[in-house]
């Protein structure tokens, strides 16, 4: 539709043009306007406005121009060929640019391909090492406690036991996060947006990562009359545990982790704030890439999907995340959310 | 003796649902599918149903619609992350709470606890005791430590509703529609607001509640001191 329009446009700012210039120029001149508006529209959209700007170019031309003027009827056959020329230049211009697109989505798609190919490889490589050695603790205390059960006191058995139950807690955990990365970056996810409140959504994170974050100092500064947020729940909760388990695992513990909602510039900003060592000087950019694992991580971290995961989920909220050095040491992790119009709200009479 | 009825599809799965389960007292019987289910639901009369939702013949919600046209029996629902949204079809077919796959024992044995102790439970004369605070929803009277906590007529309806299936899932329809009407189903934002008010009249945290807990893309659970 843009295109068309361009072609309408690009023929009329020709037709001023050459009526500007008829009194000094000769047809042949203005004729090359219109020849510049072809090659031009050709240039920028597809062969349906290139054809159309050759054929209102011609007649314009010919009914403006070319004697009689006001008729569409040619004195001199010359300028036949003149629109010939026009018609033959508007559609091989637009053929070959045509052909270039085509080659050009090609190779994006190639590119594209060849991406996908070496996260999956990736994804490939660290899934099998993190699987590793949880499968390793499973199948040895496993095997240990069926085979070997009765020689254990109860106290070794105990131990034994508890370790399979965490590996596989953590093995349960990787899975899920690969999943939902896969399921993000396929788009197989379809928002199941409602309206939430963002302190809600932070008590049943709070909850649910009481574990993880028991070694840590959490300070929660939410202030009390946030606006609601249109969100699926469910991926924001995520998102925001993904933030609050990257500083448990990347900051002593004991430390202080503070998680703050505010509104700013027509957006609420949730931050996830620690007062660890800090980043390593340019990671604050790529900490948000998939596989990035902070330096200090051993084979007790994660996948280095957390954050991008986060970033994922925020940005189909329309949102953005991003990771800032604090002054004087530490890290704030925040993310973005847009505010809409608040709904309506529900009325009591207050007996 | 209390039977527990275990709808499951995985043989390991149910073996370890067994003896769990059967080293807390319970008899357990066992179904493989959907349709074995319902025929056991039948002849065994169980006190408490636990039922994947992904069933090999037929969906985990079905036979729970099947169940609920006799039986007011407590059904758990076993259900694999991201499911949300068959987790709140299974809610909508009267299912009383979840399992989410993998799960520990003490979550697994927490769950059937509540369920049965709700079942058993007389519906009439609530009262609620959260921590200091005592709630009297027939006489729709609150307080702490004797003096009055001012409760709004639709914060006691909320209150009610969810006390109706103490220590168990209520979606957001289900509250919308029993406080508000079947008209306002859609509007989850009130009970947002609603929730928020309880919270800060009756959570000593209301960011980190104790008692009025957010099951988040499902419902609300209230706990109470009694469950």
């Amino acid at each position: 539709m843009k295109g068309y329009a361009w072609a309408i446009g690009a023929t009329a700012a020709c037709t001023a043009a050459g009526l500007a210039m008829r009194s000094r120029f000769d047809l042949v001149n203005i004729a090359m306007v219109y020849l510049l508006a072809v090659v031009i529209v050709a240039l920028r959209h597809s062969r349906g406005p290139a054809i159309l700007t050759s054929i209102l170019s011609v007649a314009a031309f010919d009914f403006l121009f070319v004697p009689p003027r006001g008729t569409f009827t040619v004195d001199d056959v010359q300028y036949l060929l003149t629109f010939a020329i026009m018609l033959a230049v508007g559609l091989i211009i637009s053929r070959l640019i045509d052909g270039l697109r085509n080659q050009a989505t090609a190779q994006v798609k190639l590119e594209l391909e060849a991406e996908t190919e070496r996260i999956r490889s990736a994804l490939l490589a660290s899934i099998s090492h993190d699987l590793r050695t949880p499968l390793a603790v499973l199948c040895g205390a496993s095997s240990s406690l069926a085979e070997r059960g009765e020689r254990l006191s109860p106290a070794e058995r105990q131990a034994l036991a508890k370790s399979v139950y965490d590996q596989s807690r953590d093995m349960s955990e990787l899975l899920n996060k690969v999943l939902e990365m896969t399921r993000l970056e396929t788009g197989a996810i379809v928002l199941k947006r409602d309206w939430d409140s963002v302190g809600e959504i932070a008590g049943a994170v709070l909850e649910r990562l009481r574990e993880r974050l028991a070694d840590h100092r959490v300070v929660v500064e939410l202030p009390h009359d946030l606006p609601l947020v249109r969100v699926d729940a469910v991926l924001i909760e995520q998102a925001l545990a993904n933030l609050l388990e990257n500083a448990a695992r990347h900051t002593p513990s004991g430390t202080l982790v503070r998680l703050r909602a505010a509104l700013s510039g027509g957006e609420l900003v949730v931050s996830v704030e620690d007062f660890g060592p800090g980043l390593p000087d340019g990671d604050v950019e790529r900490v948000f890439a998939k596989f990035h694992r902070g330096m200090a991580e051993g084979a007790g971290g994660g996948v280095g999907l957390g954050l991008a995961i986060c970033r994922a989920i925020v940005r189909l909220h329309g949102g953005r995340a991003w990771a800032e050095q604090l002054p004087g040491g530490g890290t704030a992790f925040r993310f973005s959310l847009p505010i809409e119009a608040q709904p309506e709200m529900p009325t009591e009479a207050v007996a | 003796m209390t039977t527990i009825l275990v709808v499951e599809d995985e043989p390991e799965i149910r073996r370890f649902l067994r003896s769990t389960l059967g080293t807390e007292g319970f008899r357990v019987v066992e179904s493989p599918n959907a349709r074995r289910g319902a025929i056991d639901a039948g002849t065994h009369r169980p006190d408490l149903a636990i039922v994947d939702l992904a069933l090999p013949d037929y969906d985990g919600r079905e036979l729970i619609r099947q169940i609920r046209e006799w039986s007011p029996m407590p059904i758990v629902v076993l259900s694999a992350r991201h499911q949300e949204a068959s987790k709140i079809d299974a809610f909508e077919a009267g299912a009383d709470d979840y399992i989410t796959k993998p799960f520990g024992v003490g979550e697994l044995l927490a769950r059937v606890r509540v369920a049965l102790r709700h079942a058993a439970r007389s519906p009439a004369g609530q009262v609620l005791n959260l921590g200091k605070i005592r709630i009297e929803l027939d006489k729709r009277r609150a307080g702490r430590d004797g003096a009055e906590i001012h409760l709004t007529p639709i914060e006691f309806r909320l209150l009610g509703a969810l006390a109706k299936h103490l220590g168990m899932v209520v979606t957001h329809r289900q509250l919308l529609a029993e406080v508000w009407g079947p008209s306002h189903v859609g509007r989850t934002h009130y009970v947002r607001i609603y929730m928020k008010q309880l919270r800060d009249k009756l959570e000593e945290d209301p960011v980190r509640p104790r008692y009025l807990v957010t099951e988040t893309g499902v419902g609300y659970r209230l706990l109470s001191d009694e469950a």
